[in-house]
This record gives structure tokens, C-alpha cells and sequence, in this order.
């Protein structure tokens, strides 16, 4: 297979959901023509890979935002895309095993009513409530926000797949970038596994790929991916509404419309993309042991499946996104830390602006790749990198 | 083993016995298979089909524990035994109109979505529907907490057939004491090796350091203890499996593999069917016959029929079939016909009967192999991936080895090639070049030709591909119309595979399918990478196992 042209206005490097929703952004501003590589087969990155939850409960007011417009396109997503990605918003429920950790929930709850959500400040009781069968004394209180939800990713992904291709957009599965070629300082086009191609415009959205990508360019990047391996049970009838998070060690699930309790713990995994999507012994059973601990009646459930997928990991918790400085051209809308699911729909209007050379409402110093240039060290950091 | 009726259980309220030994299957299948379980989507009558725990068709409730496989538990006395997912029973249940209204399924893809404000209606009425079994109850849990086994030990042989047995006596001869795995829930023992029955080794990861002898294995023992073995060295003879095959009604109580009907049919019980008709031609329908011939009446098979099939067919005065098609089974709660097409002439007949035992192919167990990484190869011969091996036995990985069927030995070299393996794993000896091409038999190029013909028979898209989750053949080809190709996305894209089994029963046939509808070989339609855990895993036996400090195993 080779390329429809030899040189295209953009082309956008992975074909996850922001890579993908980029393309839509793109196409509909009449950023065309375009082309959309990616190494894998669709849905083969963590885009086919997480969990599904979508919230809006963060610690800062720029992600709280961003959030708050992803739900509202996730909630339009069957009549605008055709397709139904069974965006289910029953809530998601943080959990605090100390008043230290409620404390910081609270501040997060202040953040969050203060921009119109109504997250709720929940106790022990309240929890139990809301968490039937919850071990007693596993959790002092917490927060729940009820428009927060869960989806199904894979048809989310088709229906941008099938969005942006009837717009024109090229996809290229399967198809490598080797580098990225530079004249006169700026981007001029891209090495791929299948030959070059010609292009002013790259943009990076390739996942736990992307600090690959980055520094293929010669741009040095603090991107870094890490593995998180996530686990299915054999369904049930339903007996969970929310996304149970607990702030102390990572662990999230919740159960799925087809009634699987679908979720993972954070586990210190050497960072690299190299060995692969496999799964542990030490996942396997520290998450059944979570899980039992919290809700013993789950230790007759049988696991299903295991598997895992990268983040993209930033040293602040945020995501990259706009044009590098140092190479204009090569536009990053990278850096989601496991987040880029819930974050995509806003986002990727912002790198579709940013690809077409145009300001965004971002503010720099949370998002943009300048950010790491500096000298000084990065403001603020987003420890809600969970769930 | 099985003696006199001596547990009593009660069944969907009334009692029931069981001989000791027996399964929960078996003693439900006095006559003929029972109706268990609905299908998750449509409510469809759903059968047994495996007999080896790892279909949905044999699930029910045990003293508050939902998902229990009835072919892998043996009931005690006073157990209450009910069935899940059907109201009020599987053989009348009012969900069955489901399916009925819509008899070409529910896109849903595509469908509910309109209007934006019934979204929370469909959720909640579609949630409802969802799920097995009600979630367990905290003593259904708390009962299963047990101690964990853990082991550390020279080597662990991971299947106690033919072949495993071989391997562990050639060890024991060697001075070496092997930890021996079987699934089996009462495997004879292994003089001189450590024995674990009823338990299945469910993950094989990599070892921590390439090229480093060092496995942790995990394994549970029914029903949910967890087992931890770490070993320098890994003999896989897991052996193979019966798969099903795509026809009309493929799931219907009364079809069954030729495992299922082997397990059930087993003396001294008389088998759960009277007039059976066996599909395949070769030596998996040749053990049928020889165990339960006389409640056979036909053999129907997609190629032709092997000479000493045909001879021991023909002293029964079974009738055969040979180049035929299994269009469908028919019956509405259970097998009552097959419909079969001549693959020449094109002449249609009808058998009644009242099994359809699937004894035309059988796959390798190779899950494990995929999880260590180990170099996969497609084997045309049965149509499906598995291992690259060594004539020794050894594969990619280092100190990982493989005897038996999964290493594509024929049953007659078990035992010369068990030598072989223990003396590669003593001294240390790595791969020592290819082995002998394994003989084909059942061959899927064959069954690629019969499956051409039979997706030209009208109304083929209403038939399930996949069993577990309810998938239509017609939803697979819609995903390939749509742009779709290769089995990881088209499996994403339909569910295909992603329910109880894992896919173990609708992914060779996929293959074979998606071969045809993309218009490329099978090998090229992809690679199946399988999931740990190998079977569904009670997460009180993987909480029970200790955790390896995380630097040390954290890839």
C-alpha cells in the first residue's frame, strides 16, 4: 500500500481518539488534505485499552473545563457520529481511607461545584449506599459527581474512524514513522515504514508513542510511557452504578453495561513501551486483592480477561498540547497520562486549532510544550492521575 | 470412582442425587442434556457444549456462587442448585421473545440512540438484561477463602494426559520430583511426582529476564484455591481441544463435542443420547464410536470418512455421510434433527436424532504459549496457531518446553518424545532444529472449501458465531462490509470472542470465516492474542496468593 498523495497539509500521527477527533476538527475547518498514520490496527493503542470512564472531578479549573465539554459531546456522540457508545453517566465515587486524602477531595469538590457541577461530599454511609456490599471501615468518606460516567470506547472510535474518512481523511494503518523531515528549521515531511511523504503541519498524538515520535524529530521531550494493566470479570446482573476510584493506591472499576466489573490498580512498572502489552502475577493479584478487600463479595467472581496498555506520561500530570517552539510545524496534542479517552473531544479542538496555526484558549503554562523549556520548574501538577 | 446415588442436592427446588465422583453435568444429564442456561443477548435455549468448563452452556447457581460450570463441579449434599439469566426457568423463559422479535439481533452499535432523552430508558433496560448471574452472596465468597499451594520446584509438567505422563515419569526416572497440574478432577497419580488435580494453570508470564530459567506459574484448584508454582523449567502438555463448528442452531442443548460426549457418555453411565449423529470422519469420531456406538445413528462428515470409521460404523449398522454439509440442527429446546446437503450432488436429507457430537477437529490448547511470548507459528494442518517447537520440544523461550498433541506429536510418539524433552531439559539443551511436519488430519484448507459452500446457503447470517455473546454470522460480514478486516479489530468491532470461553470456541472458526469474507489466507487474517487468564479465575484464589516483591516481576 502506498500513499493517495505524495504530500498532504497535515498529517497527524496516530489514530487513537485524539488523533482521530483531530482529524474530525481538522477536516470540518477545512484543514485538508490529511492523513492519518498509525502503526497498529484501530483501536490497537490505549484507545482500545482503557477502562471507559469519563469525569470531570480534576484539581485544576483548565482540566476541569476541558472535562465538562467532553462530556457534553460524549452525550451527543449517537445523533453527531451514528453510532452508540452506550455513555452511561452514573457517577463516579472517590474514595478517601484517611481525612488526610478527604481533605485534598474536598478541595477538588470546592474546585468542582465552584464551575456548576453538582459534586457531592459524601461520608462512610453515604457510600455504602451508593457501593452495595462495601467492606465496613475501607473508607472514611469521599466524592461523587453524578454526571461523570463511563462509555464503551470501541464504538466511540468507529465513529470517528467512520466520520473523518467520509470527510476525506486519508487512514493509513499499519504504517510506521520512521522521522520526521525538516527544510529551512521547519517541518517539511515524514519518513514513514511505507516512504516519505511531503507535509508542512505533523501532529503528534501517538499515545505512549509519542516521546518515540518526539524525539525522533530531534526534540528532546519528558514524555514517558508507562504500562497499566486493567482486568475484566465474568459478567453479572447489575449491582454498581459509579466508578468506585480510591485515592491511595489507584484502584478503579466499575461495571459495565454488559455487566463485567471492568478495572485497575497503579503498580510501579518500568517505563517503556519495549516489553509490551502482557500482563503480571503482580497485578493479578494485588487487584484481586483490592478488590476482595473492598467488596468481599466479589472473591467468587471470576476474572475474565487481563490485559494492559501505555500512558502517556508528563512530570506534571497535564497534557502537551500546540506547536513546539523549537520546530515549527510539529504541533503535540500528546501527554494524556491515561486521561486521553475523557479528554479528547475538548482537546482535540484546541490541536486542530494549534495545527491550523491558530491561538487557543489554553493557558500556556498548564498546557503547552514550553512549559518543559524552561528553566524553572512547572507550577502546578495534577495528582488526580487516577481512574 | 462413581458409586452409589449418595449426595443429595436439591435442583431448582427439588431434589436430586448424584453418585460419588460424579459432576453436577452428569447427574443433571440422566437421560439426555439438559437446558440450563439461556444465551446472554436473545434468551436462546442453550446447551452444554463443551464439557470442559469453558462454554456458558452448562452455568449455574450453587449455594449463592453464580458462574459455576456444572461440568466441573461435583455436588455435595445439601447443595442448592439453581439456574441464572432466565424467567422463570430456561425451559420456559419469557425473555426468549427477545430473540424471537428480532430475529436478525440488535445492532447495538448502531441502534438505540434516537431519542436522545429514552438514552437513560435503553441503559437501564439493556443493563438489566445484561449479566449472567446475580453477583455472589458475601457467604457464597466467603466460603471459598482457602490457604493458597505455593511451590517451588525443579520443574512443573502442566497437564497430566498421555503425554504429561510420560514427561513426569521420565523425570521421576531421572531422580527429578516434578510438580504435576491437571485439570482433571480425579487424574490417577504420577509415582514419585507431586500431583495437584483439579487444577488448571491460568497464567504463564515471560520470565523477569530474557533468557533467565525462572517461571512463576499461576494456577487455581477447583474451586478456588489459588496455586503459585515457581520453576526452573516448564514442560506444556496441555493437550488439545474439540472445537465446535458454524451450522444452523449450533448451540441448541444436544449439540455437544466429542469431549462432552466423552466425559458424559463415559461407563458406567449410559451416555445422555440415544440417536446421535457424529460429525467428522476421522480418529476423534473413531473414539466416539468405540465408547458409545451403539446410541450413534450417523456419521456425517464435512470430507470423507476414514476406512476404519467406515468399518466400525458399518458393524453397528450406523448410516454415513461423507462430503456432507451440516446445514442446521433443528428442535426448539432441544436437538430433535440435522439437516444435511451432499457437497456433490447437492441433495438435502433430514435425520432425526438427538445429539450432534462435534468430533471433526481438534485444536491445540496453546493459551499458555501466547502468554510467555513464545514464538506462535499458524499450523495449517488444524488451523490454528501454535508453538514453533524444536524436534526436542523446545520452543523460543528458554528452559519452556512442549510434549504431546500441543507440540503436534501423534498420540504414537508420546513416549519416545517425553525421553526426548527431559533429556533437553536436564542438560540444559535449547532448540534443536524443526520438528517433523505434525500429520494433518481434519485439515482446514478442507474445512475452508466447506465453509465457501455453506455461506451461500440462504439465511446463513441468522446463525450464532459466537455463542457466548450472542453474535450473528451476519454481524461479522456487516463489520467487514463496513472497512473492517483482521480478526483483532473485527473481534473488537462484533464482540466476537469476548465473552465466558474467551473466544476458545467461535476464534478458529472466525478465522476461517473472515479468511473467506476478506478474500486473503487465514494466517493472514491475524493473530489471536489470548488473555490470561486462561479460564475465568475466582479472584478469592488470586487474592490469596502472595505478591513477589514488585521490582522483581514487573515488566
Amino acid at each position: 500500500m502506498t500513499f493517495a498523495r505524495g504530500s498532504y497539509r497535515t498529517v497527524v500521527v496516530g489514530a487513537g481518539i485524539v488523533g482521530l477527533f483531530t482529524d474530525y476538527h481538522l477536516a470540518r475547518a477545512g484543514g485538508g488534505p490529511i492523513l492519518v498514520v498509525d502503526r497498529g490496527f484501530l483501536s490497537s493503542g490505549a484507545s482500545g485499552r482503557n477502562g471507559g470512564g469519563v469525569r470531570q472531578q480534576w484539581e485544576t479549573r483548565g482540566t476541569v473545563r476541558l472535562a465538562r465539554e467532553s462530556v457534553q459531546t460524549y452525550r451527543r456522540f449517537g445523533l453527531e457520529f451514528g453510532f452508540n457508545i452506550w455513555f452511561r453517566q452514573s457517577g463516579y465515587l472517590f474514595l478517601a481511607e484517611n481525612e488526610g486524602e478527604l481533605a485534598r477531595l474536598k478541595n477538588v469538590h470546592a474546585l468542582v461545584a465552584s464551575e456548576g457541577l453538582p459534586s457531592k461530599v459524601l461520608d462512610a454511609e453515604g457510600i455504602a449506599r451508593l457501593v452495595e456490599g462495601i467492606a465496613p471501615g475501607a473508607t472514611v468518606g469521599g466524592t461523587y459527581l453524578a454526571s461523570d460516567g463511563t462509555l464503551y470506547p470501541f464504538p466511540a472510535i468507529w465513529g470517528v474512524y467512520e466520520a473523518v474518512r467520509s470527510l476525506g481523511v486519508e487512514v493509513a494503518l499499519g504504517v510506521e514513522v520512521l522521522g520526521v523531515e525538516t527544510r529551512d528549521g521547519r517541518v517539511a515531511g515524514v519518513l514513514t515504514s511505507k516512504g516519505p511523504v511531503a507535509t508542512s503541519t505533523v501532529v503528534n498524538a501517538a499515545g505512549g508513542w509519542s516521546g518515540d515520535l518526539s524525539r525522533r524529530a530531534g526534540l528532546g521531550v519528558p514524555n514517558v510511557a508507562t504500562r497499566h494493566e486493567i482486568l475484566a470479570t465474568e459478567s453479572m446482573k447489575p449491582f454498581l452504578d459509579p466508578m468506585v476510584v480510591r485515592v491511595s493506591d489507584g484502584l478503579y472499576f466499575s461495571q459495565s453495561m454488559r455487566g463485567e466489573v471492568i478495572g485497575g490498580l497503579t503498580l510501579p512498572h518500568r517505563p517503556g513501551t519495549s516489553r509490551g502489552v502482557g500482563s503480571s502475577t503482580a497485578f493479578l493479584t494485588a487487584m484481586a486483592r483490592a478488590l476482595v478487600g473492598l467488596l468481599p463479595r466479589l472473591g467468587a467472581v471470576g476474572v475474565l480477561r487481563a490485559w494492559s496498555g501505555f500512558y502517556d506520561d508528563t512530570p506534571d500530570g497535564f497534557p502537551v498540547i500546540g506547536e513546539d517552539p523549537r520546530l515549527p510545524g510539529f504541533v503535540h496534542g500528546n501527554g494524556f497520562g491515561g486521561h486521553g479517552f475523557m479528554l479528547a473531544p475538548a482537546t482535540s479542538r484546541r490541536i486542530a486549532l494549534a495545527a491550523l496555526g491558530q491561538p487557543t484558549d489554553l493557558d500556556p503554562a498548564q498546557f503547552s510544550p514550553k512549559r518543559f523549556l524552561g528553566p524553572s520548574p512547572v507550577a502546578a501538577v495534577e495528582r488526580l492521575q487516577l481512574g | 470412582m462413581v458409586g452409589e446415588p449418595d449426595r443429595h442436592f436439591s435442583f431448582r427446588g427439588r431434589p436430586r442425587s448424584a453418585r460419588d465422583g460424579e459432576t453436577l453435568l452428569s447427574a443433571l444429564s440422566r437421560d439426555r442434556l439438559p437446558l440450563l442456561h439461556r444465551s446472554i443477548q436473545y434468551h436462546r435455549p442453550q446447551g452444554p457444549l463443551c464439557g470442559i468448563g469453558h462454554c456458558a452452556g452448562c452455568l449455574v447457581r450453587v449455594n449463592g456462587r453464580p458462574n459455576v460450570r456444572a461440568c466441573r463441579y461435583e455436588p455435595a449434599s445439601g447443595d442448592s442448585v439453581t439456574t441464572e439469566n432466565a424467567w422463570p426457568s430456561p425451559t420456559w423463559d419469557v425473555l426468549g421473545a427477545i430473540g424471537l422479535i428480532t430475529p436478525g439481533g440488535v445492532d447495538s452499535l448502531h441502534g438505540l440512540r434516537r431519542p436522545a432523552m429514552a438514552t437513560r430508558l435503553y441503559q437501564r433496560f439493556v443493563r438489566r438484561l445484561a449479566g449472567t448471574g446475580a453477583p455472589p452472596t458475601d457467604a457464597a465468597s466467603r466460603a471459598l477463602l482457602t490457604p493458597a499451594v505455593e511451590r517451588s520446584s525443579e520443574v512443573a509438567v502442566l497437564g497430566a494426559g498421555e503425554a504429561g505422563r510420560a514427561v513426569a515419569t521420565a523425570f521421576v526416572a531421572r531422580g527429578i520430583r516434578p510438580v504435576v497440574l491437571e485439570r482433571g478432577l480425579h487424574p490417577p497419580s504420577v509415582a514419585g511426582a507431586e500431583l495437584l488435580g483439579a487444577t488448571t494453570a491460568v497464567f504463564l508470564p515471560p520470565p523477569p529476564e530474557a533468557g533467565e530459567h525462572r517461571f512463576t506459574l499461576l494456577a487455581f484448584r477447583e474451586p478456588a484455591q489459588g496455586v503459585r508454582i515457581d520453576a526452573r523449567s516448564v514442560v506444556v502438555a496441555t493437550g488439545g481441544y474439540d472445537a465446535s463448528l458454524l451450522f444452523g442452531g449450533n448451540d441448541r442443548p444436544g449439540v455437544l463435542t466429542a469431549d462432552a460426549a466423552l466425559s458424559l457418555a463415559a461407563p458406567p453411565r449410559p451416555p445422555p443420547f440415544h440417536r446421535a449423529v457424529v460429525v467428522g470422519g476421522g480418529r476423534r469420531a473413531a473414539e466416539v464410536l468405540e465408547m458409545c456406538g451403539n446410541a450413534v445413528e450417523a456419521v456425517v462428515a464435512p470430507g470423507e470418512i476414514r476406512p476404519d470409521v467406515v468399518r466400525a460404523a458399518s458393524d453397528r449398522g450406523i448410516l454415513l455421510y461423507p462430503r456432507s454439509l451440516l446445514l442446521r440442527a433443528g428442535g426448539r429446546k432441544h436437538v430433535r434433527s440435522v439437516r444435511l446437503r451432499a457437497r456433490g450432488s447437492g441433495t438435502e436429507t433430514s435425520l432425526a436424532c438427538d445429539a450432534v457430537i462435534l468430533a471433526h477437529r481438534r485444536v491445540p490448547h496453546a493459551q499458555l504459549f501466547f502468554q510467555t511470548g513464545a514464538v506462535m507459528e499458524w499450523r495449517s494442518g488444524v488451523g490454528a496457531y501454535a508453538p514453533t517447537v524444536s524436534a526436542n520440544g523446545a520452543t523460543s523461550i528458554p528452559g519452556l518446553f512442549a510434549a504431546g498433541s500441543v507440540a503436534g506429536v501423534p498420540p504414537s510418539e508420546f513416549a519416545r518424545h517425553a525421553e526426548t524433552v527431559v533429556d533437553s531439559v536436564v542438560r540444559g539443551t535449547g532448540p534443536t532444529g524443526p520438528a517433523p511436519s505434525p500429520p494433518r488430519e481434519g485439515a482446514p484448507t478442507e474445512l475452508l472449501g466447506y465453509y465457501r459452500e455453506l455461506l451461500r446457503v440462504p439465511g446463513h447470517g441468522r446463525w450464532v458465531a459466537c455463542p457466548c455473546v450472542d453474535v450473528l454470522v451476519s454481524e461479522v460480514e456487516r463489520a467487514v462490509r463496513s472497512g473492517y478486516r483482521g480478526i483483532e479489530v473485527v473481534k473488537r468491532y462484533s464482540s466476537l470472542g469476548s465473552g465466558i470461553c474467551q473466544g476458545r470456541y467461535c476464534l478458529p472458526d472466525a478465522l476461517l470465516l473472515l479468511s473467506i469474507l476478506e478474500d486473503r489466507p487465514p494466517s493472514e487474517v491475524g493473530y489471536i492474542t489470548q488473555r490470561p487468564p486462561v479460564v475465568p479465575t475466582p479472584l478469592a484464589a488470586l487474592a490469596s496468593l502472595s505478591t513477589p516483591p514488585a521490582a522483581e516481576i514487573l515488566p
